[in-house]
């Protein structure tokens, strides 16, 4: 076949021309790790790798959430077992008011701690968030859950102003859990608490009085009562806590899986990579050394 | 003296074929030169049978050139024209539409991120709420910038279609005025050559913006018709393209007075190939997202009023999309506050029951034309996935058209390029023969001295 000067050159330029363009593929691969440049480089991985990515950045999300419940639930556990630790000197202080042989005196002097104890535990009972926002009144968290009568009558005073309902919470596709605690019930131990201090308060009180012991008696019940379900509701919490475990590891789980995946199915073989760009490199020498050889012969140049 | 005449017969000969080579040389890196060279044919005696003949004449310089393959050439030109304009639109489109942080599919993400953390921590916190109203704006932003980049396309799409119009119509008009020359040149018997280079490079580059049909003509002139059959060059007569219309173009072709509607999509070449470019992939795009957008932001808007707000006052819409508009195709309504999230089902600041369902919205289906029913958090990564495939399509293509027309033109050159070492032979042997005329010359002129000497 006859080959015309200009289709040498134009041979020459074309096949520089792509040895160049292939190195520089390589060496964008090389640069970022990745084997897919662009979508069109693999359409169906890409496609793939891009599902992985969502559910990734999905299983981020819910593990990030399991973060911030646990810290929350152990916030409410610590109040409340703060509360149940309060409780159980009330009780003993109760335990101590019903023996026959104190005198008024002596019950008159326990008022002090009672007081304490009651305002420790209705303070407990409202406690509110960083932004003001009452922790245990259900999903009224606007209104504080132990509301406060001063004009009733001692006994009931206090009430329940929250209700009961779940803050619940996304920790997996489907998956919710409870964030929030009542502290409804903890109304009636007050009320009872505020009745014995009433009691306890008059200089004339007499322990073998039966009505005094009656609501001493009651006092004492409502305390193991309120301590059951406290201590109850701080058990849901630990039980809560280990089920957002297992799931925070199922997430882990799922996550390297799709992390591996995303690797393997993105990433760069770099020796496979430096072989190929070595191959090109080897081309492109030879197509300069050729050039520059052939480039240079001519019929004119001898005659 | 019949010798004399020879000599002088082949030395004028030579010097013919000396300056053919020598233009050929000249025009070695000459783009779309075809060589020449002289035709030398015997002159027969004219009677007798005792004479060997009276020289040699240059019947004609001859042009190599191969029709098919200049014909191929042009075939080519059209195919590679057809897949090399497009192909920088869809990369840029995969670039941004495939970039991991600043995909709508990311967007996505982080609003129902956003959500989700809500969800999953506190629903009252009003940072996390803050979040919420900062991802949506950001969520359409990216709808917005989306919709930004598809427009410009179209725009740059259009205007380059204006513009091969505009020298289109420069390449026809030059093609009938060289025709004109040409058929001139032929008559009167001048050497034509440069002139139907030029016509050829003329009718190869509008080869590019549009597939042409072309047809060779006795008088040496072509006649150049759009692959659809309406003529662009009659002879000397040329037709000329006209672009009308705002966004949506209107192509028409006049020749000789009368007026064709074109369909671009057919025209193949540049021309064709961004056509079919802004009808299949660009719109239906264009098409996909704002109905993402759209269906988006319905669901969302409608789920919040379904609920009540942190006063328990009932939940407003969170997106406005302006169906229609360039920039802001999506936006956060207008003095949205973080309270007015309508969060919670029944009423009561602290409960979820809304924000579950918005959170599952995520997993709700749209439709869109192109696709069909899809999850929303699917529907990037399939549009993104369709647009691959395109690219992917029309890389392939044109890889092949490329190496066809890297073919098509070495074929050509083949034929008519110019080989300087076979123009160093030629030198060489022409002159050589013109140097042997010489003698012959000096030869025939010893004998008529010999002849005037036995005279004396």
């Amino acid at each position: 076949m006859r080959i015309a000067t200009s289709q040498y050159q134009a041979m020459m330029t074309q096949s520089l021309q792509e040895n160049q363009e292939r190195i520089t593929y390589v060496t964008q691969q090389m640069a970022s790790g990745n084997r897919i440049q662009l979508p069109s480089d693999d359409p169906v991985d890409s496609v793939r790798m891009s599902r992985l990515k969502r559910e990734e950045a999905g299983i981020k999300q819910y593990r990030s959430n399991i973060a911030a419940v646990n810290e929350r639930l152990g916030k409410n556990e610590g109040y409340l077992q703060n509360m149940v630790n309060d409780m159980g000197s009330g009780r003993d202080l109760l335990v101590w008011a019903l023996d026959a042989s104190n005198t008024s005196q002596d019950l008159n002097a326990m008022v002090t701690s009672l007081v304490s104890l009651r305002d420790s535990l209705s303070y407990s009972a409202n406690t509110i968030d960083q932004e003001g926002r009452y922790v245990f009144s259900g999903t009224v968290t606007g209104t504080a859950p132990i509301a406060y009568n001063a004009s009733a009558p001692a006994g009931s005073r206090y009430s329940y102003a929250g209700n009961t309902n779940d803050q619940l919470v996304v920790v997996g596709n489907g998956i919710t859990q409870v964030a929030n605690q009542n502290v409804k019930g903890v109304e009636t131990l007050l009320n009872q608490l505020d009745q014995t201090i009433d009691t306890l308060s008059s200089t004339t009180v007499n322990v073998n009085d039966p009505a005094v012991r009656t609501v001493l008696k009651a006092n004492l019940n409502g305390f193991d009562d309120a301590m059951n379900l406290v201590g109850g509701k701080v058990a849901v919490i630990g039980g809560q806590q280990n089920v957002l475990k297992t799931i925070d590891a199922n997430h882990e789980n799922v996550s390297l899986s799709n992390q591996t995946a995303i690797l393997d199915i993105g990433q760069l073989d770099i020796g496979t990579a430096a072989i190929e760009l070595n191959g090109y490199q080897t081309a492109l020498q030879a197509s300069y050394t050729a050039y520059s050889k052939i480039g240079k012969l001519s019929l004119f140049s001898v005659l | 003296m019949s010798i004399l005449n020879n000599a002088l017969s082949g030395a004028v000969a030579s010097q013919l074929a000396l300056s053919a080579s020598s233009q050929n040389v000249a025009n070695l890196q000459t783009k779309g030169y075809t060589r020449q060279s002289a035709l030398l044919t015997a002159v027969a005696p004219s009677a007798g049978s005792s004479q060997a003949g009276n020289g040699v004449r240059v019947t004609a310089l001859m042009r190599f050139s191969d029709s098919y393959k200049t014909q191929q050439m042009w075939r080519s030109a059209s195919d590679l024209g057809a897949h090399s304009q497009t192909q920088p639109y869809l990369t840029q489109l995969e670039q941004v539409m495939g970039d991991d942080t600043a995909s709508l599919s990311s967007g996505i993400d982080g609003f129902f991120a956003a959500l989700n953390s809500v969800a999953g921590v506190d629903p009252t916190s009003t940072p996390l709420r803050q979040q919420v109203v900062t991802a949506a704006n950001l969520l359409s932003q990216r709808f917005n910038s989306m919709n930004n980049v598809y427009n410009a396309q179209l725009q740059s799409v259009r205007q380059q279609r204006s513009a091969l119009v505009d020298s289109a119509n420069t390449a026809i008009a030059s093609i009938a005025s060289l025709n004109a020359q040409i058929a001139n040149a032929n008559a009167t018997g001048s050497n034509a050559s440069a002139l139907v280079d030029a016509r050829d490079q003329a009718i190869d580059s509008l080869a590019n913006q549009m597939g042409l049909e072309v047809s060779d003509q006795p008088d040496g002139t072509r006649n150049v018709s759009l692959k659809t059959g309406q003529s662009l060059v009659l002879g000397g007569v040329a037709g000329q393209l006209s672009v009308s219309g705002g966004a949506a173009q209107t192509f028409s072709l006049t020749f000789a007075g009368t007026r064709f509607d074109l369909d671009t999509t057919r025209a193949g070449g540049q021309l064709g190939g961004l056509s079919v470019y802004e009808r299949d992939t660009l719109l239906p795009l264009q098409q996909g997202v704002a109905e993402m957008a759209q269906q988006i932001a319905d669901k969302v808007n409608t789920q919040l009023q379904a609920g009540y707000a942190m006063d328990g006052s009932a939940g407003k819409p969170l997106f406005v999309y302006n169906p229609g508009s360039t920039s802001t195709m999506l936006q956060v309504a207008a003095g949205y506050q973080t309270s007015d999230l309508a969060f919670s089902g029944d009423g009561t600041a602290g409960d979820t029951g809304n924000l579950q369902k918005l959170v599952g919205i995520k997993s709700q289906t749209i439709t869109m034309t192109r696709i069909g029913t899809v999850m929303i958090s699917d529907a990037d990564t399939q549009l993104v996935g369709r647009l691959a495939v395109d690219s992917q399509q029309n890389k392939g293509a044109l890889k092949t058209t490329q190496t066809m027309r890297d073919q098509a033109v070495a074929d050509w050159q083949s034929t008519s390029g110019v080989n300087q070492d076979e123009e160093a032979v030629h030198l060489v042997e022409y002159q050589n023969m013109y140097q042997a005329n010489m003698k012959v010359m000096s030869v025939a002129n010893a004998l008529f001295d010999a002849t005037l000497q036995m005279m004396g």
